[in-house]
């Protein structure tokens, strides 16, 4: 037997009890649309029994702690599905911006329609314009002393060098972009490991005096999940509740101990890579979107500037080897037809652009109708070049966009597939730790009535009392 | 399954997301009849419409240097053929003079070759544009320059052009001369068209070995030398006169194979990036439909949500 004061006691403990996971179920029902908020559960367990004659009595209920219902496991295949997505979002992300700026857009429309009006009318891509440039030759070859097909090369000459000029300064431009991506990613990235290191301080603290930090853990575990977004991380969960992160193998956050943090370098060529800042590690990423970045930038961008300029050098070198030996309208000879070395700084010869009867299309003197110059240079288009892995200057520019493209099309591919896994990892994650609002509104009757009841024993157990006072009186 | 109050909203608006994709790239599809724009869209077939165009416009280029030489050449054909027509007069002076010609007749035909000769040399000097089309590769030079004495009697008409021509290409590999040089005596090359040591026309020599006979009155001569002489030099024009023929049906037949091979290379490229348009547009219809009937589900699962709140006491 407990007696009316301690089954009073039970009473009182009971509504406390469900009080708190009242309040609990607020919690939760206040956080339904945070995505970062795990569901919290009060553990209840019966309180300690008396003994009586009758053995162990039960004394009730007691709030034991307040618990997250969360999925280690998930979580950290989240952390790493997260390193994997940041690393494809990014290279998707800049593989597109080269795309624009590549500018090599296929309208059929425009080119399609059987039109056999002239072909060198300017349009934005390189492809078209090195065919434009070609079919220029033609036309000089077709008509030497014709004044309007000479003045037509120099132009479409001139298109396609500001063409490549244009290209060039835009993959340079978007080549600045990234590498100032990656110090922007870096910084964050310090920044998130220095609030995992003060979160896992709190954290610590908070267990050792027995209690339970699980807002804290929460926010800790988003800094981790947008962390891996940036670089692939590997953690440890230690005994205090901290987690230790790693980055490429290198320590960064012991405990509550931020022991080291990510720097860019610049290795020589102007292209930042990562180590670490107080011991200057490199570090070699495999996953997130800093290493996302470096690779899409060395990558498909890299190749892509390179083959650009590997392409204006050669026909720069490859025309003007011809064109030297040929004579112009006035039977001067030896001038070079483009300018330049590369894609950057190629044009053309500007005494051309005043004057389209110095273009030397003739390969004798004093011969204003030879053309062998001019036809030369216009076979050129069709010829395998060397420098160009034996590919035709056309075939190179397809074959180059045609890798490029492949890039960014399984950037693609990969981005869609990190999606899918995503949602359906995130999807589980809530199945297990979201705020269901049925489920809550149930708890909430469920509380409301057993607090009532407990509230009832209370009651009741009153009316005894005043009974049994009432006893003597009567 | 647990399901979380916020996955609905995220899965709704997942799928939406998805769902307005494909709508987008459809619609693009559609409105642009193209299902290749982008690199990213399909590499390979990228490439392979970028080859196709190449190729297209190497076409359409040949096709531009057909018409340019069609022109050239019928310009040449139309000189060539008033020539014939002084070679053959030509002739037919140097038959009909003989023993039995009056001198006042020989004088009169004499002025008349000297006017073929004027004639022929203007017809040589024909230009297309500014380009000289008799002068072989030396086409800013007028090629023929015709010297008179006091008397106007031609004395002399030198060749200032050369004795090349020009190649140009109508196809791929496939490349024609169409300048004739006006005289070539070296023996080889392109014939020239008045001129060529190789088949014994000299049209301006012998027309002035005419001339000069004709004035003389040594009629022995021109039956004995000047009649053969310009019956060569009339072979010699019958054979440029066919041989532009020859050459403008080679450009005709070239301009038709360009056209046939432009349709053909735009058919390819319409295969590899063109959209069918029928298939596309049913195809969006459908994602449009799909679409509305995620909105529909998504508003009635939001309502049936609203609704169990609200039967809760």
């Amino acid at each position: 037997m407990l007696g009316l004061f301690n089954t009073l006691n039970l009473g009182a403990r009971s509504m406390m009890a469900e009080e708190l996971s009242l309040e609990v179920t607020g919690q939760n029902l206040a956080n339904a649309n945070n995505p970062a908020y795990t569901r919290q559960t009060v553990q209840l367990q019966t309180s300690t029994p008396t003994p009586t004659n009758l053995g162990l009595q039960g004394t009730g209920v007691d709030a034991s702690s307040i618990q997250q219902v969360s999925d280690p496991l998930l979580n950290s295949q989240i952390q790493s599905e997260a390193s994997v997505g940041g690393y494809w979002n990014s290279q998707q992300t800049a593989l597109e911006n080269a795309q624009t700026q590549l500018g090599e857009f296929l309208n059929l429309s425009a080119s399609g329609t059987g039109s056999t009006t002239t072909s060198t009318t300017s349009s934005p891509d390189l492809s078209d314009q090195l065919n434009n440039l070609f079919n220029a030759f033609q036309s000089v070859a077709t008509s030497p002393i014709d004044p309007t097909a000479r003045q037509s090369l120099v132009n479409s000459a001139q298109s396609l060098a500001s063409s490549f000029n244009q290209a060039s300064q835009n993959l340079n431009t978007l080549n600045g972009e990234l590498n100032t991506s990656v110090g922007n990613d870096v910084t964050s990235a310090n920044q998130l490991l220095s609030d995992i290191a003060i979160l896992n301080g709190q954290i610590a603290k908070a267990t050792a005096s027995g209690g339970t930090a699980n807002d804290m853990v929460d926010s800790r575990e988003q800094d981790l999940e947008n962390l891996a977004k940036l670089a692939n991380t590997q953690t440890t969960t230690n005994s205090d509740g901290t987690i230790s992160v790693s980055i490429g193998g290198q320590q960064l956050v012991s405990g509550s101990k931020l022991s080291d943090t990510l720097a860019t370098y610049d290795p020589g060529n102007g292209q930042l890579q990562v180590q670490t800042a107080t011991s200057a590690t490199p570090l070699t990423l495999s996953g997130g979107s800093i290493q996302g970045t470096i690779d899409a930038r060395d990558g498909a961008l890299g190749t892509l500037r390179n083959n650009l300029n590997t392409m204006a050098s050669t026909l720069i070198t490859q025309v003007n080897s011809i064109y030297k030996n040929g004579y112009d309208l006035n039977g001067n000879t030896g001038a070079g037809f483009f300018t330049g070395t590369g894609s950057s700084n190629i044009g053309v010869n500007s005494a051309l652009l005043t004057d389209p009867s110095q273009v030397q299309a003739a390969g004798v003197a004093n011969a204003t109708g030879d053309n062998s110059v001019a036809l030369a240079l216009a076979q050129l288009g069709s010829q395998s070049i060397s420098a160009l892995n034996n590919q035709t200057f056309s075939s190179a520019c397809s074959l180059d966009v045609e890798n490029f493209g492949n890039a960014l099309s399984n950037a693609n591919d990969q981005v869609n597939n990190y999606n899918s896994v995503n949602t359906m990892l995130l999807n589980q994650r809530d199945s297990v730790s979201g705020v269901s609002l049925e489920q809550e509104m149930a708890n909430l009757i469920t509380f409301q009535k057993a607090y009532e009841t407990s509230a009832q024993i209370i009651t009741t157990v009153n009316e005894m009392l005043t009974t049994v006072v009432n006893m003597k009186t009567s | 399954m647990r399901i979380a109050g916020t996955s609905y909203m995220d899965s709704m608006v997942n799928t939406l997301n998805l769902m307005s994709a494909k709508e987008y790239q459809l619609q693009n599809q559609a409105s642009t009849g193209q299902t290749i724009s982008a690199p990213e869209d399909n590499p390979a077939g990228m490439a392979q419409a970028l080859n196709l165009q190449a190729q297209n416009s190497a076409v359409t280029q040949y096709s531009q240097n057909v018409s340019t030489l069609q022109t050239n050449a019928t310009v040449a054909g139309n000189a060539l053929t008033s020539l014939q027509t002084i070679t053959e007069k030509a002739s037919e002076i140097a038959t009909s003079a003989d023993g039995t010609s009056t001198p006042a007749q020989l004088q009169a035909d004499a002025t008349q070759v000297t006017q073929l000769i004027q004639e022929a040399a203007q017809l040589m000097n024909t230009q297309n544009g500014s380009q000289y089309v008799f002068s072989g590769t030396n086409s800013s030079q007028a090629p023929f320059t015709v010297s008179t004495d006091a008397n106007g009697n031609v004395t002399a008409v030198t060749y200032q052009g050369n004795t090349s021509v020009s190649q140009s290409e109508i196809a791929d590999n496939t490349s024609l001369a169409v300048n004739v040089p006006g005289q070539n005596n070296s023996g080889s090359g392109a014939r020239g068209v008045v001129s060529d040591s190789r088949y014994g026309a000299d049209l301006f020599n012998h027309l002035i070995s005419l001339q000069n006979n004709l004035q003389s009155g040594n009629t022995s001569a021109i039956t004995s030398t000047d009649a053969p002489n310009l019956s060569k030099d009339d072979d010699n024009m019958i054979w440029q006169v066919a041989n532009n023929g020859a050459t403008q049906s080679r450009l005709q037949a070239a301009a038709s194979f360009a056209t046939t091979q432009q349709t053909g290379l735009q058919q390819g490229l319409s295969t590899v990036a063109g959209a069918d348009l029928a298939q596309t547009l049913t195809q969006l219809s459908q994602a449009q439909n799909a679409y509305q009937i995620a909105l529909q589900t998504s508003s009635q699962i939001l309502q049936l949500q609203q609704s169990v709140l609200n039967s809760l006491p």
